[in-house]
């Protein structure tokens, strides 16, 4: 287990190395993220007016798009840091070594799961800098990061399972691409009843965003109540029960011997 | 077995779309032994390699490697062998530095002694210069210096070598041969070579197998495989066929084997310096001058060129010869 650890930890620091060297593979979705918070927040505020938004702050209710389209752009990353180890040879030396290969696996994951909380701290800055006021205070601080995390290994499980499917860079960055309209289907813009669409207020229903969306908006818009934040998280780990499950197979496949 | 040595029995590998890329090979290296696979591409070189390095299962038969079953045992065998692959292995965007350091690490050294060992194989193979450069700015044949030493971090006693000079210019090739061939001498480590130059595993290898279609071919000393194919070619060329003629009958019986090509002749002896005065003596009896003469050893790639088309003749892939030197 010790070994275990150790590893993991050789190969995520890897990981994070490369993310910092080359800033360009994370600053582009940083800054859509970002640009959507703003121009939500600067066309879209009048309708917070709505009796439906029970008085909220816009701000509030639209940060969480921005955390999550941040975390689904983001995701591609730790696949395609192990698309490219595969395409450069890199992999097969890391499998000549001792090391545990579900290491070589999850430390690109974890190192993805960082960078999402990275981002996720950095937009919650922003909001406050632009007037953000967390109803449930610090508590409800760390229940948006821990929410974020989630969502990103959630997600850095996908994108690893479909890069060593596929072996390819592109595919690897289309399998997120996927998730794209997750986003939008949902309570993205306004409350889940003003939705006027019958058949998209069912896919919101189904679909795990909205989950989180509203969980994240509990905490920053109501305060603290157990029922939504639970289904947030309910949502993201059956999320990530299904990737990384995924990720693991995949994983099996890749460092198989046949 | 020892360490250091490998055991291979009855090897097969057949891949899933039904490619048998290694039908049935056998052979031993022993213990600070040099030996060479030579083969064309797709003769099974690469497979057979991937095999006895953990990175894939035989289809059939047995190997071992350090006296581990590459089936059974593969993490015991990774902490004996240093392995180059064909493909280089490093990551364009890390160091030098950090990807040694970074190996070490994950062969179980602490970060100092990883440091430090690091600096040392650095210094060894020339790169202390550029060690804190990124490695995709690295040339060709840095980077395959670097590779060697990241696949010796560990101390191997068994390296594995796949094709560790294709694409080299000759400089950096001299400089890699030098390196191995240190390793092998100085500090006795087994080594296991793959290639298609039979330079190269004329230079380097104490024993050498041909390997053809999956199938070793013939295994041997370079000196025995040369004396396999047998024979010295004493060339002679005459200005016209008459005299060719003339004297294709004055050789009979002298070498083992006179062939002519128009005014060309062959004449195939298994040592051509000590008969060439008895065919100098034979053709002027018969008055007859040749406009040039010339006697010349078999090279390797004549056996190579001998082994790799003949063994899609049955005598010749059915039968593994073993040459005694």
């Amino acid at each position: 287990m010790n070994k275990f650890l150790r590893d993991t930890g050789i190969h995520m620091r890897r990981n994070i190395l490369l993310t910092l060297r080359s800033p360009a593979t994370v600053l582009p979705n940083m800054i859509i993220s970002l640009f959507f918070l703003f121009v939500y927040q600067g066309g879209l505020s009048g309708i917070a007016n709505m009796p439906a938004f029970g008085g909220a702050s816009y701000l509030a209710f639209i940060l969480p798009v921005s955390v999550v389209s941040a975390a689904i752009g983001g995701s591609g990353g730790a696949g395609q840091a192990l698309v490219r180890d595969l395409e450069n040879g890199y992999f097969a030396r890391l499998l000549l070594t001792p090391s545990s290969r579900l290491a070589i696996v999850l430390g690109p994951m974890i190192a993805g799961m960082l960078q999402l909380i990275i981002q996720t701290f950095l937009i919650l800055c922003v909001g406050f800098f632009l007037g953000l006021n967390i109803k449930a205070g610090f508590a409800g601080f760390l229940v948006v990061m821990g929410l974020a995390a989630g969502f990103g290994l959630g997600f850095a499980g996908y994108s690893v399972g479909v890069a060593l499917r596929a072996k390819n860079a592109q595919a690897a960055q289309a399998g997120t691409f996927v998730f794209f309209p997750l986003i939008f289907l949902s309570s993205t813009f306004v409350p889940l009843e003003m939705i006027q669409a019958g058949w998209l207020k069912v896919v919101a229903k189904i679909n795990p965003t909205t989950y989180i969306f509203e969980g994240m908006r509990q905490v920053l818009i109501k305060g603290w109540e157990t029922g939504p934040i639970l289904q947030a998280f309910g949502a993201i780990g059956l999320l990530c029960v299904i990737t990384i499950t995924f990720a693991a197979l995949s994983a099996k496949q890749a460092v198989s011997r046949d | 077995m020892a360490k250091g040595t490998i055991e291979v029995m009855d090897l097969e590998k057949t891949f899933k779309g039904g490619v048998q890329a290694v039908r049935g090979v056998s052979f031993e290296v022993g213990q600070g032994e040099f030996f060479a696979f030579l083969g064309p591409n797709g003769a099974g070189k690469s497979t057979t390699i991937q095999i006895l390095t953990t990175l894939m299962v035989p289809t059939k038969g047995h190997a071992r490697v350090a006296g581990y079953d590459v089936n059974t045992e593969p993490d015991k065998i990774r902490l004996e062998i240093g392995v180059a692959l064909q493909e280089t292995g490093v990551d364009p965007k890390l160091t030098g530095r950090e990807m040694l350091i970074m190996q070490a690490r994950l062969f179980g050294m602490t970060s100092k002694q990883a440091k430090e060992r690091a600096a040392e194989l650095l210094g060894k193979i020339n790169l202390l210069d550029a060690a804190d450069r990124q490695v995709g700015k690295y040339s060709g044949g840095m980077r395959r210096r670097l590779d060697l030493a990241i696949s010796l971090v560990h101390k191997p006693t068994i390296l594995f070598l796949d094709e560790p000079t294709t694409g080299l210019d000759p400089v950096n090739r001299f400089a890699i041969w030098d390196e191995i061939r240190d390793l092998n001498r100085q500090n006795g480590t087994t080594i296991f070579l793959t290639t298609q130059y039979l330079e190269e595993a004329d230079q380097l290898a104490e024993r050498i197998s041909i390997i053809d279609k999956g199938k070793i071919v013939v295994t041997g000393t370079s000196a025995a495989l040369k004396r396999q194919i047998g024979l010295d070619v004493i060339e002679l060329t005459f200005a016209n066929v008459i005299d060719a003629t003339t004297a294709v009958n004055a050789l009979q019986g002298i070498g083992k084997d006179v062939q002519r090509q128009d005014t060309h002749l062959k004449l195939y002896a298994e040592n051509g310096a000590l008969l060439l005065a008895d065919v100098v003596r034979a053709i002027d009896a018969a008055h007859v001058h040749p406009t040039q003469l010339n006697v010349a050893p078999p090279s390797l790639d004549d056996v190579f060129i001998q082994f790799t088309t003949n063994s899609a003749q049955p005598q010749a892939s059915s039968v593994t010869k073993e040459v005694i030197v």
